[in-house]
């Protein structure tokens, strides 16, 4: 398999504060690699700095082998990569269709537009019958729903996800796993970010665990669920 | 009653200015937050450029309105445009990331220089040039309420103006993305758009309404002068906030109550026209103690 | 703990454009060719001053024709030159400071060659000297350039920052004579500056000034400074009031700087009260005027002057008290209503009131005179200390032997105006108000979460300012013997934020600089008059864009200026000796 996504000795900072420190991990063609790690442990951050919307201070971001430091946020969702921001961040005063519209910004004029939605109201029917509404106005599950479909929108090879089970009923988180493994089937590459160990690694090819800023095990899903330390630190045992 | 009708034809026409004017500012806020005090400026040197150009037409052309017009509208439209996204980029984008009193003590800097450049740099910049009328001048009449020709130009530009806005944030692939950076624009960039390129778009649609505005007044008064974006400004920033700063639909409507405020206030209360430039700062002082959201805003982003 | 930076944070652009790493690669000189160019290029520029800039006499001043002579403008090239000269044994420690050195030669250079050619009506006027000016200017800040660059490549090769040494003094006794030195030598330089009489020549020597002050400050010499004078600070303000006290006796009975210096003064205690509204609450007041307008109306007309409305003579320390209150309660009016909301509000608000002002005074013909204004205002009457005559301040004085022209009085009531603000402004600043004051500037949802009622502490601030410039209002109307509405207009206000802006904000020294900036250079660009507002304007851009904490920065104020700009280029802060100011949060001490 290729590594789809690789990052080489990340390090980010906040003014003074160092949030990631050198961290490096790999995402192969086709697989869902999970980041699991408490809060603050900086998840987030190293999904925004792939994304763009952090510079680093050090290290390298490769995806297919194309070097993204630098690239302004904008073109690095060109070039196939989505992020579905933690805490959902739909456009609230928006419908739900233009939030999907948004969502295939980068994919030209409207040609196959039509598709691609086709494809996410299969997905996610709730969201055909909702099109018309305003997107503040959804639940919490819908509204991650939503926003996962906007990032498919835009067709990505790599769905990079933040917390989508933040604040979301344990049936509902279970739906939104569902969905992940489907779109797993369906060929997209998966970056999960998860504070629910449980979940994010028992879905996952591959599992990093962070703490505070670095990097501080690897392995297999099941090989870290079954990890003595993780299942004390995370899994509540 | 019929003063009271005549006096409310003013105001509307009056407040379709401030309405024209108000959008930029609206936008500009909605987007990045940003009271924009050189917005009146570019409304001033949109008039200037509309000038320019119709002073070096030949005389047959120039005195020729339906070929002037549409000359003077894009030399207006032209520099007011090229004037904003000129001082957006080099006055505005270096101070993102700056507290909020830097980047409006900037715009005040911005707006001094604009005018100062007028003043110094077009010829006679000093005194106020007088503007062609070019519609035809006299009045048509509905009952005993007279109305210019000029008035009603000036309505229907106006309200097609608003009109085409409309369609354009909400139809066009640029205007929602537009709408969606003044909503969150984190997760705009994360959709891929360019969000520096949408706050270029947004200060070159102000711009543009204001160029129209710009013309229009100058159409009106005959007269234009480098100091003319001062108050149209303040007045159409105050139209801004009683409408909902960031609310399109707000803006127009916050620009015509404006109007017809200032109108009727200059009228029906003794010694009005002395205080003329007071009443809409009373005006904008008691929406902000009674509705500091204004009337139709309820927090800060482009809506309609 | 996921960091959110602030709102408008995420827009910073990351695009690059590649023109400078373009010339660069044109211009790199080698090591050898540095010194070479650098040196013919203070060669160049020695020669210069000593040759005639312009090819005939026509008017342009300093003799300029003359050779053999550095007079006018070319000895202002002397001190700068001699920087550079010493610069070049501490490369490359100083190839920036070198770099604004030979600006500042290059921009006096300029300024006369273009100036020659206007004045002369074309370049046939200016003479050979100040062609080989611009060269060698242009040649010495190549070669500082060129080590410059190569610095920064080898930075972002080896990924360090240029560390920040702390700052070393002297003894104690050395300081305090350092100090004794420095003082009388900044005031001889200040005198000497005054006594400049001609554009061309003024200009230039700003640019030296300038661009020496700049030179050094990238040398850390105004670090150094600052930790001087902070240790020695009290000595330091004991010497400036002396010397300050003492300039009167130094003009020959002549008054004209000390009229100058008097609306100096004025404006900068009103420029004190204007800090404690912008620079230590954070909130914008574009309306201030107005509330020194009040100040300046109570005034005359409590004065009984030659055309006013109101027949009454109240006595002058009671009318500054009237002053600063019915300026503080139009405050606390004004304030009370909009202090509640966005601060972007409070500022449309102030301006309108400002404005509502204006009209009213224009129009209330029957209080104010309207337009006319009130004029003929009588000098001030004060007690004497002396005798049972009181003291009257449109006579002059003779004191010591030497005669004093009447406006003396009013200066040295402006010294001890400006004092008194000074001395509120300090004590509240350090005071547990001013530390609200602070906190709110910096977070006000943090500062309410820890029992900082945001409101009130913003409305004493908005008051309080409001009422300092009514009493500097009041002292000013007896000054100018006259009010009127034009006075008072935007522009007005807008100026006297530029002063707090451009001096630094939050600080007493900025206040005064800034409006020494604004209240002098007029006087001495005469020549620039009717450019002046556009310079300003562009001087106002500039500097929120290069320098926003001001010349003068709160040094606390100044920490955060760089941190909220540095906080994605990481690094920068490590080890600079600001990160001890910003620990001192000012969030936990306000909030008790």
């Amino acid at each position: 398999m290729t590594e789809l996504l690789q990052v080489r000795g990340l390090s980010v900072r906040y003014g003074m504060i160092e949030a990631v420190k050198d961290v490096s991990f790999a995402v192969s063609e086709g697989a869902i690699v999970s980041l699991v790690g408490a809060n603050g442990a900086g998840k987030t951050t190293i999904l925004r700095t792939i994304s763009g919307l952090l510079p680093p201070v050090a290290g390298e971001v490769f995806f297919a082998d194309q070097p993204l430091a630098h690239l302004p946020a904008h073109e690095i969702v060109a070039s196939g990569l989505a992020h579905v921001p933690e805490g959902r961040r739909v456009f609230p005063r928006m419908t739900v269709r233009e939030n999907l519209d948004l969502g295939a910004f980068v994919c030209g004029q409207g040609n196959n537009i039509d598709a691609d939605l086709e494809r996410v109201h299969t997905l996610f029917p709730i969201l055909a019958e909702r099109a018309g509404q305003k997107a503040g106005t959804l639940s919490g599950g819908e509204q991650q729903m939503l926003a996962i479909a906007r990032a498919l929108m835009s067709r990505p090879r790599l769905l990079m996800l933040d917390e989508p089970s933040m604040g979301l009923a344990p049936l509902i988180t279970q739906r939104i796993f569902d969905i992940v493994a489907e779109l797993r089937e369906q060929g997209t590459t998966v970056l999960l970010v998860e504070q629910n160990a449980q979940a994010a690694l028992s879905l996952a090819d591959k599992g990093y665990v962070l703490e505070s800023g670095s990097v501080v095990l690897v392995g297999t899903g099941a090989d870290l669920l079954m990890n003595e330390d993780v299942r004390k630190a995370y899994l509540a045992e | 009653m019929e003063q009271f009708a005549q006096q409310f034809v003013n105001g509307v026409v009056l407040g379709a200015m401030y309405g024209l004017i108000a959008l930029g500012y609206t936008m500009v806020y909605g987007i990045i937050q940003l009271w924009n005090f050189a917005h009146g400026e570019i409304f001033m040197v949109g008039a200037f450029g509309g000038l320019a150009v119709w002073t070096a037409l030949p005389e047959s052309l120039a005195e020729n309105a339906f070929l002037a017009l549409p000359l003077i509208f894009t030399a207006a439209v032209f520099t007011a445009t090229f004037t904003a996204v000129l001082v957006e980029r080099v006055a505005y984008r270096p101070l993102r990331s700056s507290p909020r009193i830097t980047a409006l003590i900037t715009a005040i800097g911005v707006s001094i220089v604009l005018q100062e450049s007028v003043r110094l740099f077009y010829p006679d910049g000093k005194r106020p040039q007088s503007f062609p009328g070019l519609v035809a001048e006299g009045n048509f009449s509905i009952g005993d309420v007279r109305i210019p020709w000029v008035s009603l130009f000036i309505v229907i530009v106006a309200f097609f103006a608003m009109l085409l806005l409309q369609a354009f944030v909400h139809a066009t692939k640029t205007g929602k993305a537009m709408r969606a950076v003044s909503q969150d624009p984190d997760t705009a960039r994360l959709m891929g758009i360019d969000v520096n390129r949408i706050i270029m778009v947004t200060f070159a649609v102000g711009a543009i309404l204001a160029a129209l505005a710009g013309v229009l007044q100058g159409m009106k008064f005959r007269q234009i002068d480098f100091h003319m974006g001062f108050l149209a400004g303040l007045k159409a920033f105050t139209a801004a906030v009683l409408g909902g700063i960031g609310n399109i639909t707000g803006a127009v409507l916050g620009g015509l109550l404006l109007g017809i405020t200032e109108v009727m206030a200059t009228q029906y209360i003794p010694q009005g026209s002395a205080w003329k430039d007071v009443w809409a700062f009373i005006v904008l002082i008691v929406v902000l103690v009674f509705r500091p959201t204004g009337l139709l805003g309820e927090d800060v982003s482009v809506r309609a | 703990m996921t960091p959110v930076p602030p709102s408008a944070s995420h827009l910073t652009s990351r695009h690059k454009t590649n023109w400078s790493e373009m010339w660069r690669s044109v211009l790199r000189l080698s090591g050898r060719w540095r010194f070479v160019l650098g040196i013919a290029g203070a060669l160049f520029v020695w020669t210069a001053a000593f040759s005639p800039w312009a090819s005939f006499a026509f008017g342009y001043p300093g003799k300029m024709t003359l050779s053999g002579f550095p007079g006018g403008a070319r000895v202002y090239l002397l001190p700068l030159l001699l920087l550079v000269s010493l610069l070049f044994f501490t490369l490359p420690v100083g190839a920036t400071a070198g770099v604004r050195a030979a600006l500042g030669l290059l921009f006096i250079a300029g300024y006369n060659f273009i100036a020659i050619s206007w004045e002369g009506d074309g370049v046939d006027a200016v003479a050979w000297g100040a062609w080989i000016a611009l060269l060698g200017s242009l040649l010495l800040l190549w070669a500082f350039a060129s080590f410059l660059w190569e610095e920064a490549d080898g930075r972002s090769l080896s990924g360090q920052t240029a560390g920040h040494t702390a700052v070393k003094l002297p003894d104690p006794i050395w300081q305090m004579l350092l100090v004794f030195g420095g003082v009388p030598a900044l005031l001889i330089c200040f005198v000497y500056a005054l006594d400049v009489e001609e554009s061309s020549r003024f200009v230039s020597l700003i640019c030296c000034l300038g661009a020496g002050s700049a030179a050094l400050s990238s040398l850390g010499f105004f670090n150094w400074t600052s930790e001087l004078l902070a240790r020695q600070r009290t000595f330091a303000v004991i010497l400036l009031l002396i010397a300050a006290l003492v300039f009167p006796f130094t003009q020959d009975g002549n008054g004209y700087w000390l009229r100058v210096l008097i609306s100096v003064g004025v404006f900068a205690s009103a420029a004190i009260g204007l800090n404690i509204v912008v620079g230590l609450t954070g909130l914008l007041d574009l309306g201030y005027i107005a509330f020194f307008g009040i100040g300046a109306y109570v005034s005359a007309l409590l004065s009984d002057a030659d055309f006013t409305t109101v027949h009454v003579r109240v006595p002058f320390l009671l009318v500054l008290l009237i002053g600063a209150t019915v300026a503080g309660l139009v405050g606390i009016f004004v304030g009370a209503p909009t202090l509640r909301l966005r601060g972007d509000y409070l500022a449309i608000v102030t301006l309108g009131f400002g404005e509502i002002f204006r009209i009213t005074m224009n129009n209330w013909n029957g209080l104010t005179r309207g337009p006319n204004g009130i004029a003929g205002i009588s000098d001030l009457e004060i007690p004497s200390l002396f005798g049972s005559t009181p003291l009257n301040f449109g006579d002059a004085h003779e004191v010591f032997g030497v005669s004093l022209p009447n406006f003396a009085n009013y200066y040295f009531l402006c010294i001890f105006l400006f004092i008194g603000m000074a001395i509120l402004f300090s004590r509240l600043g350090n005071s547990r108000i001013g530390r609200a004051w602070m906190a709110i500037r910096e977070d006000e949802i943090a500062a309410s979460s820890m029992g900082v009622n945001p409101v009130r502490f913003k409305l004493l601030s908005f008051a309080l300012g409001a009422s300092m410039a009514g009493a500097a209002g009041t002292v000013s109307a007896h000054v100018t013997q006259q009010v009127s509405p034009d006075s008072f207009t935007f522009m007005e206000s807008i100026l006297l934020l530029a002063a707090v802006v451009l001096g630094g904000m939050g600080t007493i020294p900025g206040a005064l600089l800034g409006a020494g900036v604004f209240y002098l250079l007029p006087e001495k660009l005469r020549a620039f008059q009717d450019v002046r507002m556009l310079m300003f304007g562009a001087a106002l851009i500039i500097m929120m864009r290069y320098r926003p904490e001001g010349l003068i920065p709160n040094r606390r104020r100044k920490a955060e200026f760089r941190e909220e700009k540095s906080r994605f280029s990481a690094g920068f802060l490590k080890g600079t000796g600001e990160l001890d100011l910003m620990q001192q949060n000012p969030v936990q001490e306000g909030g008790t």
